[in-house]
């Protein structure tokens, strides 16, 4: 037998080189399903966290530069140990409002967009709504103070504090009809388009800049 | 349906499409599977291993390749490091002076091709053994093997190459008569 023959005997025996036998489709699938159902089961658990926990995380930074804003100016160095009567008001930054404004709008659009992408989806409405109502108090501080003198903005914050308030009464296992409502109202209103306009593309911000 | 719909399915949570995909690729993987292994609770749980690692990493696949290509890369990666905890395994087991004996005797007192080629392709380095299984045993291409094992189409040719070479050495014996 030469070298020729004996590839080609090779070849031969060895298509029956550990024959395989029926696949087990179904014995294997079984074992596969359980793994997979605890991954789903772990998983979105997670992940549904993330953004909403970015989202709060961010409102807080903004809560932080709001309350700021807020007080008086104070000039860096050691604490003043006797309190010192004011004389006038509190000095105003209308650059530090607007840029706050444009922060929560930011915070607003992000959440909203969220919420709308989610609004089919059951399991949601406590963190959704436990977020709506830090923006709204948000929104209410911002309605109160000089950054709602401009018009167009004024009417946008209380467009956007409807629609807030809505959503801070979704209660955990609520009715699927509330959320399209909400959704409903949200595309009929143009919030989140208005939102889109003042919001300045790329400024979206995650954290406080003060 | 092609695949990419159904990776697309897959990826939103769809455990139907995980179970179509399943369907469409699970004979390859586990035929391969157990050529490599031999042994079918091995082969299923290996292969079963393949599919839960491709279905967590489905998000990573690029479709530079096929997805077959794919799932059968990471078979073999699963494949071959069970068949190296098993090795380990045995090597705790059987004393290394023992086996030498063992597998000589059992080669001189089986003189059939299949059986004797059989235990000449086990023996075979573990490179040479995989392209020898998926090229003159499964059919893979060079260049199917190449992408499934991440080496180049030449790399395969030389191991094939070496791998025959092997094999013909270990028979010589029944080429002579």
């Amino acid at each position: 037998m030469d070298d020729d023959q004996l590839d080609e005997s090779l070849r031969a025996a060895a298509r029956d080189y550990h024959a395989p036998p029926e696949t087990p489709r179904d014995a294997m699938w079984r074992a596969i399903e359980a793994q997979r159902r605890v991954d789903r089961a772990r998983r979105p658990a997670t992940r549904r966290w993330i953004p909403w926990a970015a989202a709060a995380a961010a409102l807080i930074a903004l809560g932080v530069g709001i309350g700021r804003l807020s007080a008086p100016g104070r000039p860096a160095g050691p604490p003043v140990s006797a309190p010192v009567a004011a004389t006038s008001a509190p000095r105003v930054n209308e650059t530090a409002y607007r840029l706050a404004t444009v922060e929560h709008l930011g915070q607003s659009e992000a959440f909203l967009t969220l919420f709308r992408a989610s609004v089919r989806s059951d399991g949601q409405e406590r963190l959704a709504s436990a977020t709506a109502r830090q923006l709204l108090a948000t929104n209410r501080l911002l309605l109160d103070s000089p950054a709602a003198r401009d018009r167009r903005t004024r009417v946008l914050l209380e467009d956007l504090e409807l629609v807030l308030a809505e959503i801070a009464q979704l209660s955990a296992g609520g009715r699927a009809e509330d959320r399209e409502l909400i959704r409903e109202g949200l595309a009929r209103g143009g919030v989140l388009s208005r939102l889109r306009t003042v919001v300045p593309a790329g400024t979206i911000p995650t954290r406080g800049n003060l | 349906m092609d695949d990419r719909e159904l990776i697309g399915r897959v990826l939103t949570g769809d455990p139907r499409a995980e179970r179509e995909l399943y369907d469409a690729h699970v004979d390859r993987v586990f035929r391969l599977v157990y050529r490599m292994v031999g042994d079918i609770h091995r082969a299923q749980d290996y292969t079963q291993e393949a599919f839960i690692r491709g279905f967590r990493r489905l998000a990573d696949f690029r479709g530079d390749s096929a997805l077959s290509t794919w799932l059968c890369a990471i078979a073999i990666s699963v494949t071959l490091n069970g068949l190296r905890t098993l090795k380990r395994a045995r090597e705790r087991e059987v004393g290394l002076d023992e086996a030498p004996a063992l597998r000589s005797r059992a080669v001189e007192a089986d003189p059939d091709l299949k059986v004797r080629l059989t235990r000449a392709i086990d023996g075979l380095p573990k490179g040479y053994r995989t392209v020898f299984v998926m090229h003159d045993v499964e059919g893979y291409t060079h260049e199917e093997i190449a992408t499934t094992l991440g080496v180049q189409p030449g790399t395969s040719k030389a191991q094939l190459f070496r791998a025959r070479a092997r094999l013909r050495e270990a028979l010589a014996d029944f080429a002579r008569e």
